[in-house]
């Protein structure tokens, strides 16, 4: 830490750099994350994804990288389907158990994401670890985030801490660009559409917090399959409902982003 | 949290000035700010009783002087204090709710 202040990134080369945050574990956001990259990566932009969760990296495995790096032959970030790719996965063993406190927390995100050549992004997803800690308050105190999307299931024991997410995100003035409901239903062989954890839980959340509501993913076994094996939805199966969803949300978020107004740094002392 | 920003900050004798986005100019003496900080340890000093065997104030051996602000993302400043404290970070609705001006004062 520098003395007498917060670190400030600066990351002049990454135009936008969005959130993908839940309040809760378990609901998605790492396939979200990793689908929404490869489907803005297919949109033919420059697409980073750094996975902030430290403690349970799950995007090494998500995108087929097994075990360490060796960085003298492979460099970071890698380079895999398209998008760049920073992971704690790459540094550490799967078996080893990552037992940090919050300063080493803060140093190793602030390191991945000033210290490696990352080159020109138009977007860097950043999939966030569940919760409200150390992770999420490095990202809003020393990276300009540009915006934050939140993931949550429909079920209530999830939108209680999705709302809690929204609610770090207002205090801590970083726009949330909406909210996504994952594992939102699932269409059987009958054509029948079931809502296995209720339905519209999302969008009485999104009705109560005054933020949008951007897309309901499906469930499909495949993406289970598709993310143990290393070939996300987005490019293993790009003709399925999930597959499309997930391009359905990419281009809800290039055109809020689009639209959304630049808000400025805070003013030093003059 | 309400919208407000800061658009200009400064530093005058003994105070900061805040101009905001609505066009008030917001007081901050050092003295309230250094009482009013948010930071841990400052809380639970305030919190406890009175040091009997205290004769002087930290604030009276050495006088206060802020000696950076910074921004801290786009919600709050931590301030560092010549006595080297910069644990504080006042969120923006809390560093307006503690402006002395006159007007505000009087509420």
């Amino acid at each position: 830490m520098q003395p007498g202040g917060l670190p400030k990134l600066s990351l002049p080369n990454m135009k936008n750099i969005v959130a993908v945050a839940s309040g809760k574990g378990g609901v998605g956001k790492s396939t979200v994350s990793t689908n929404l990259a490869l489907a803005l990566a297919g949109m033919g932009f420059k697409v980073g994804l750094l996975d902030a969760d430290i403690y349970g990296p799950s995007v090494p495995l998500m995108l087929g990288i097994q075990g360490q790096v060796d960085q003298s032959t492979t460099p970071l970030p890698l380079d895999r389907h398209g998008i760049k790719l920073m992971s704690m996965g790459f540094l550490v063993p799967p078996e080893k158990a990552v037992i940090w406190r919050g300063p080493m927390i803060h140093r190793a995100l602030t390191q991945f994401l000033s210290d490696l050549p990352w080159g020109e992004l138009d977007y860097l997803i950043v999939d966030m670890p569940p919760g409200t800690g150390d992770a999420q308050l490095t990202l809003t105190q020393s990276v300009p985030l540009t915006a934050a999307v939140v993931v949550t299931t429909p079920q209530e024991v999830s939108l209680i801490d999705a709302r809690k997410g929204l609610e770090m995100f207002r205090e801590v003035r970083v726009p949330v660009l909406g909210i996504i409901e994952n594992m939102s239903y699932f269409v059987g062989d009958d054509g029948k559409r079931y809502d296995i954890f209720g339905h519209g839980g999302g969008q009485r959340l999104a009705d109560a917090t005054g933020v949008p509501f951007l897309g309901a993913i499906p469930i499909d076994p495949k993406v289970v399959q598709s993310g143990d094996s290393g070939a996300p939805m987005v490019i293993s199966h790009p003709e399925s409902p999930v597959a499309a969803a997930y391009r359905d949300l990419a281009g809800v978020v290039v055109k809020n982003l689009a639209q959304a107004p630049q808000e400025a740094p805070l003013p030093s002392l003059s | 949290m309400s919208d407000l920003l800061p658009t200009k900050l400064q530093k005058a004798s003994g105070l900061i000035r805040i101009t905001w986005s609505d066009g008030h100019e917001s007081v901050h003496p050092y003295k309230t700010l250094r009482a009013s900080c948010p930071c841990a340890g400052c809380k639970e000093e305030s919190q406890k009783p009175a040091d009997p065997f205290r004769v002087l104030k930290p604030s009276e051996i050495a006088p206060l002087e802020v000696k950076r602000i910074d921004p801290v993302g786009r919600y709050a400043y931590r301030i560092t204090w010549a006595d080297g404290h910069d644990t504080g970070i006042f969120r923006l609705d809390y560093l307006r709710s503690l402006c002395r001006c006159p007007e505000c004062h009087k509420l």
